[in-house]
């Protein structure tokens, strides 16, 4: 069974800016994929090719055994939700979900069925003949959803679908898209600068940067083996703490040493802010003498910055209720081999 | 107290543009609405009421008028059509160059009526620069008379005087018009032509009939182009208007044609702006 969506050697070039290096990716019917990156990284670049609004400079695209590389949005069965929405501020949001069916000559009887069933799903049954104007962010995006959803695409497309909304509606929008995803089973592709949403969201995360995808792979997999330093500094927090390796084994500035399968040179040793055992219980396999600078109390966790020879802004997420440790204090703070990975630079 | 201020400064404000339009409006205009049911006898007027200016208008005028109100029509779309393409082109198309556009239109506003009537007589006349470069090209043997004096240098005039009045409504409308909703729209089916009338049209509906007003009432008023460039066939209502209040002394009938001139306008525009309503409702 191939890949719903494949592409090959997809590029973009803006003149002598590359937009998006050439890169394949395939994706599986059912998945629902992040494309995770800083602005400017080309990931809204990629999914407008994938939507049809940019033509790629090399490459093709292939959807569900299609090439549809030079076919238009209109000839595409992807639909997107717009950053910003793209709602049509003429029409109620009845019309606004209506209008895909009614350009695909859908019969009324079947469109009105549609609509309301688009409408039931993101629940705004009773809100189809308001106008656009009148709805919030939160319900606008609903809509957006609808009319998308409503045209039952074979690859839904968002583009930073939450970006402008406030941080507790995007929670529930987020708890919705899940929501629908199970509920349709359909394949979605969303763009996201912000890795919680990726994180929390996607099934598989696709990180970019700067034009190239850095690693593909389950969120667990981008957490716990980011493939880069910058993977490991976008998702999620960690600690970076400078080494050399020779002949296979590590040496960080404190002295302590272990083993690692690396290339020679100078490496960084990325640990989790809540892999760093504080204080060291026993059972780390690396230690370190460190300053506690301040700490702060975050209520599921508290969380501490330190200073030691190993770096000055060592962060360290605990849950322990103890509160002994004062500021100023020296402590000793230890990671397990296995909990940290091994970046070269 | 507050209240009572505030609608004092209120009142203070609007006293200037209120004082402006009753003095030089609304009076005049009722005015003349009064003497075009009064008697001119002996080239004195006197005011006993009758219906003969409007008999009169029905019966002697209705060619020209009817003349005047196609002659209108005709130069209103042409030039909401062309004004709408160039708008629509500085809008979407031109990029950053667009503002700069509409600047130069702002521009030729500069360039007088006078100057442009001028313009097109020396365009179009029989030794004027368009039958000279035709004859001198092997073109044509003798000048085409028929491009000056006729109802079409009218239109061609009259256009071209008023499409900036058209750009200006019609890109400001535009400018109201988001790019996301269109790209929707592709994506959800529309080709590039449906995306324009399902989509952009029902957008900007209040500026193209601010166009074609503005096309269309300039047109129909005007005496001084069809004068200049329109010949014996090409006498607009206007010239009639201009005559009965100059040579003919008679006030009430010029009166009478002014206000059936204006109350066909109303009808048209009123009749163009349904038709627009109508033609891009939205449907379920």
């Amino acid at each position: 069974m191939s890949a719903l969506v494949q592409l090959r050697r997809v590029s973009k070039a803006y003149g002598v800016v590359k937009a998006v290096e050439p890169l394949d990716i395939e994706i599986q019917a059912g998945e629902f994929m992040a494309i995770l990156g800083p602005s400017g990284c080309g990931k809204t670049t990629l999914l407008r090719m994938i939507g049809g609004f940019i033509q790629p400079s090399t490459g093709e695209i292939i959807l569900d055994g299609v090439d549809v590389t030079r076919l238009g949005p209109e000839r595409r069965p992807t639909n997107m939700v717009f950053q910003g929405y793209g709602l049509f501020p003429h029409m109620s949001v009845a019309q606004n979900v209506s209008y895909g069916l009614r350009l695909a000559q859908v019969s009324l009887p079947e469109r009105k069925r549609r609509v309301e069933e688009a409408l039931a799903l993101v629940h705004l049954e009773d809100f189809g003949e308001r106008r656009i104007e009148q709805l919030s962010g939160g319900q606008r995006q609903r809509v957006a959803l609808a009319r998308a959803l409503v045209m039952r695409p074979k690859v839904l497309l968002l583009d930073e679908p939450l970006a402008a909304l406030d941080l507790k509606l995007r929670r529930a929008m987020q708890e919705e898209f899940r929501r629908i995803h199970a509920l349709i089973g359909g394949t979605f592709i969303f763009v996201t600068h912000d890795q919680e949403e990726a994180m929390s969201l996607a099934t598989r995360i696709c990180v970019m940067d700067r034009a190239r995808v850095v690693q593909d792979g389950t969120p667990e997999e981008i957490y716990r083996r980011p493939a880069t330093r910058f993977v490991s500094r976008f998702i999620g927090e960690a600690n970076f703490f400078h080494g050399v390796a020779q002949s296979n084994v590590v040496t960080l500035r404190n002295g302590a040493s272990f083993s690692a399968k690396v290339n020679d040179g100078e490496v960084d040793c990325v640990v989790r802010p809540e892999d760093i055992c504080l204080p060291d219980q026993g059972g780390c396999d690396i230690r370190a003498e460190a300053i506690v600078e301040n700490v702060t109390f975050l209520g599921h966790h508290r969380q501490y910055r330190l200073s030691s020879v190993l770096g000055d802004d060592i962060i360290v997420s605990s849950r322990d209720r103890s509160p002994d440790i004062d500021v100023g204090s020296t402590v000793t703070i230890g990671w397990r081999v296995a909990d940290q990975r091994i970046v070269s630079q | 107290m507050k209240d009572r201020s505030l609608s004092i400064r209120a009142a203070l404000q609007l006293a200037p543009t209120i004082g402006v339009l009753l003095f030089v409006f609304v009076l005049p205009t009722a005015y003349f609405f009064v003497i075009s049911f009064w008697r001119v006898r002996a080239f004195k007027l006197r005011p006993e009421f009758t219906f003969d200016q409007y008999r009169q208008v029905l019966a002697e005028f209705s060619d020209p008028l009817q003349f005047t109100l196609a002659l209108a029509s005709v130069v209103a779309i042409v030039t909401v059509l062309i004004a709408l393409g160039f708008a629509y082109f500085c809008r979407f198309q031109a990029g950053p160059a667009g503002p700069a556009f509409i600047f130069l239109v702002l521009v030729t506003l500069f360039g007088g009526y006078l100057t442009k009537i001028y313009m097109w007589k020396t365009i179009l006349g029989s030794a004027g620069i368009l039958n000279t470069a035709l004859m001198e090209l092997g073109l044509i043997d003798s000048p085409i008379t028929a491009l000056l004096y006729s109802p079409v240098a009218v239109i061609i005039t009259l256009v071209h005087y008023t499409l900036p009045l058209a750009i200006l409504p019609i890109y400001g409308a535009l400018r109201g018009v988001e790019d996301v909703p269109l790209e929707a729209a592709r994506d959800l089916g529309a080709g590039r032509l449906r995306t324009f009338f399902d989509i952009v049209l029902p957008q900007i509906r209040s500026g193209i009939v601010a166009a074609f007003s503005l096309s269309f009432i300039f047109t129909a008023g005007d005496y001084v182009t069809p004068l200049m460039v329109g010949g014996p066939n090409a006498s607009m209502i206007g010239v009639f208007i201009q005559n009965q209040f100059g040579n003919r002394l008679n006030s009430p009938l010029g009166s009478a044609l002014s206000f059936v001139v204006i109350a066909s306008c109303m009808v048209i525009v009123l009749a163009f702006a349904t038709a627009m309503v109508s033609v891009t409702r939205s449907r379920r």
